[in-house]
């Protein structure tokens, strides 16, 4: 038991790897493979208070700690953007406490944490895509009482999520959700893909890499492992549509093909949301 | 460019960064020092350790200089200090009738039995904006010190008073009288760790203690009004059993001897809130008792805890005040998530200008059909 004291007191003077303490990281990295074994499936823990406010991404920064290792190298986004400014702060915290060495360029890193996008491109079998996640669950608009939302997704009971999804077309003419929109997981559960955009759910599915959604404030991990159905809930004639802007073309890099932002002014611009893609691009790679 | 306005950068955010710590560290007065806080914002640092679950004061009070005074701030530094700490031990069971009182009134009785020990409080003292000179303020805390001096030295109280130190509940003689519904159990489950397992509904009573012992103050206060006045209406006023503040020990099994060795006393303030049921199924002809205790002195956050406590036993899952309790009341998450809408939302906001377009156009041809 002293023995055991010791070393954890000599542990904890040693400069920590990725501020948690070691047993947290076991902790996460069990929630984390638990999401694995059961895709789409919103596994508890123990989330802990990170040197981030909840909601400014520590869930997926919790993730992304405990699954890192010394030789991984980070690329961090938010919108897309390697220099938003959350991003930075996040980039500096995993680079200072883990020494791990960054980059900008999906395909050259080993783990992205992102808020809000996908990368265009570079993802493969070797990545592990971290998403940080406000709103785990994606039921809550069409039912608020957590012992009912545990109930409809033990039975797969989505029917309120269908009804509202019909409503919605048969009001607007079209289906309005814009960002998260919900997706079946390996045709068992629903899940709220983040508030990532449309134009990045064909991207999850079968996708080669893992994808791990970190939502700190509720405590929740769950996962797109890697080749594994993603389906956006619509009906059949009624097809999934992504965002899209006729003639719209990025300003500086002239793309058509990628996930446009707009700036607007007396002539509105269209750039590119994924800034390292953007250069690559106007470069010609 | 228009474009890298809106991106951050690595300066713009260190210069941010330099400015408030600038104007922190270097402000145009006195240094503070962490005892000055201990010892002059007591009540602050009492909350902050409460709502951190983190009994340190020295630490608290850097805290709360370092969040400039922002007691949310300061919260969330001690708990993510926290996480950085692996978890050594388990304290053994502390009994709360050891709880040494230094301030105990029971408003449910002239004479309770015990004392009524009003202690430290401003309860009773008109809220007079004291104007005096700082000369007078000094001259008066000089003349204070020195009376200090010779109170001590003839005690006006005998302190082993085992009845005044640690007085017996009223709910015991509330027992006596066969008034008080039993609740009590007999098994002996661990209690609800909310720090590494999350707490949803329905769930255990030990994880909604600690979740609101742990709550942001204003927050439980709030929860507490609402359900008095607000829409939801879920509460009865109680009467109040127990106002306690005082020090428990705290005890961890010695590593070598296997023996229980005190480590410490810290300080809680405990509530006991007495329910007179009045529901169709309920024991009409008795009493029921909520209960609430948090780190630190801070009556309000304990009073709404005991109300609440009992509030949600009597709701029986009827109405979603647990899931209120469990889920919104954390000041970390609640300010972090309001925070958050500063944050870059324009790939969002893009996908919604996007669908309010496909509305446009939808509706557009449903017209020209």
């Amino acid at each position: 038991m002293t023995t055991l004291l010791n070393k954890l007191i000599d542990d904890n003077e040693s400069e920590q790897f990725g501020i948690l303490d070691e047993y947290s990281k076991r902790e996460i990295r069990r929630a984390v493979l638990t999401a694995v074994a059961v895709p789409g499936y919103q596994v508890p823990f123990g989330s802990r208070e990170m040197p981030v406010a909840r909601g400014w991404g520590s869930g997926g920064l919790q993730i992304t700690l405990a699954v890192i290792g010394p030789n991984d190298i980070i690329k961090v986004i938010d919108q897309g953007d390697d220099q938003g400014v959350n991003a930075v702060n996040l980039r500096r915290l995993i680079v200072q406490s883990t020494k791990v060495s960054e980059t900008t360029t999906a395909a050259k890193s080993s783990i992205v944490q992102s808020r809000h996008r996908i990368p265009e491109d570079g993802l493969d079998q070797r990545h592990i895509l971290v998403l940080q996640v406000p709103v785990p669950e994606p039921l809550r608009g069409v039912e608020r009482d957590m012992r009912e939302l545990a109930r409809m997704h033990a039975e797969a009971d989505y029917s309120k999520m269908w009804v509202s999804l019909y409503e919605d077309k048969v009001r607007n003419g079209v289906i309005t959700q814009t960002t998260g929109y919900p997706c079946l997981v390996n045709d068992r559960y629903v899940i709220a893909t983040t508030p990532i955009p449309r134009w990045d759910i064909p991207k999850l599915d079968h996708s080669p890499f893992l994808t791990l959604f970190g939502a700190g404030r509720e405590k929740r991990i769950y996962a797109v492992p890697p080749f594994t159905k993603v389906e956006p809930l619509t009906f059949e004639d009624v097809p999934f549509e992504v965002e899209k802007t006729e003639g719209a073309t990025c300003s500086q890099c002239g793309s058509n093909s990628s996930f446009l932002v707009e700036i607007p002014g007396t002539q509105t611009r269209w750039v590119c949301s994924d800034t390292d893609w953007c250069e690559r691009n106007l470069e010609g790679n | 460019m228009g474009y890298a306005a809106a991106r951050g950068g690595l300066a713009a955010i260190e210069a941010a960064e330099n400015l408030v710590r600038r104007k922190r560290l270097n402000a145009d007065c006195d240094w503070v020092t962490p005892d000055q806080i201990v010892g002059r914002f007591r009540l602050a640092v009492d909350r902050v350790m409460g709502e951190a679950g983190l009994w340190e004061e020295e630490l608290a009070a850097i805290a709360i200089r370092q969040a400039e005074g922002d007691l949310i701030e300061a919260v969330h530094l001690l708990r993510s200090y926290r996480s950085t700490l692996p978890r050594f031990a388990y304290s053994e069971v502390t009994d709360a009738d050891e709880l040494r009182v230094i301030r105990r009134i029971v408003p449910a009785f002239r004479n309770p039995p015990g004392p009524q020990l009003l202690g430290r409080t401003s309860d009773y003292t008109g809220r007079l904006l004291e104007l005096s000179s700082e000369v007078a303020g000094q001259e008066e805390a000089q003349l204070l010190a020195s009376l200090a001096l010779t109170h001590e030295q003839h005690p006006s109280q005998p302190s082993s008073d085992q009845q005044q130190q640690q007085p017996r509940r009223l709910l015991e003689t509330l027992r006596e009288m066969d008034l008080m519904v039993d609740r009590r159990r007999l098994d002996d489950p661990d209690p609800f760790d909310i720090t590494r397992t999350p707490a949803r509904p329905p769930a255990s009573r030990s994880a909604r203690l600690s979740s609101m012992s742990r709550a942001e103050t204003g927050s439980l206060v709030n929860q507490w009004y609402r359900n008095i006045l607000g829409p939801d209406g879920y509460l009865h006023e109680v009467t109040l059993g127990e106002v306690r503040h005082g020090y428990l020990p705290l005890r961890i099994v010695h590593p070598i001897t296997g023996n229980p060795v005190a480590i410490g006393n810290i300080r809680v303030t405990e509530v006991e809130a007495i329910e007179d049921l009045n529901g169709i199924e309920e024991e009409r002809d008795r009493f029921d008792v909520g209960y609430g205790i948090c780190l630190g002195h801070n009556e309000k956050k304990a009073i709404a805890m005991a109300n609440l406590d009992i509030a949600c036993h009597r709701d029986n899952g009827r109405s979603q005040i647990e899931q209120s309790l469990l889920l919104t009341t954390d000041g970390l998450d609640s300010s972090g998530f309001l925070e958050h809408l500063k944050l870059p939302h324009y790939v969002t906001f893009r996908s919604m200008m996007e669908r309010k377009n496909a509305v446009r156009h939808a509706r557009k041809n449903g017209q020209s059909k």
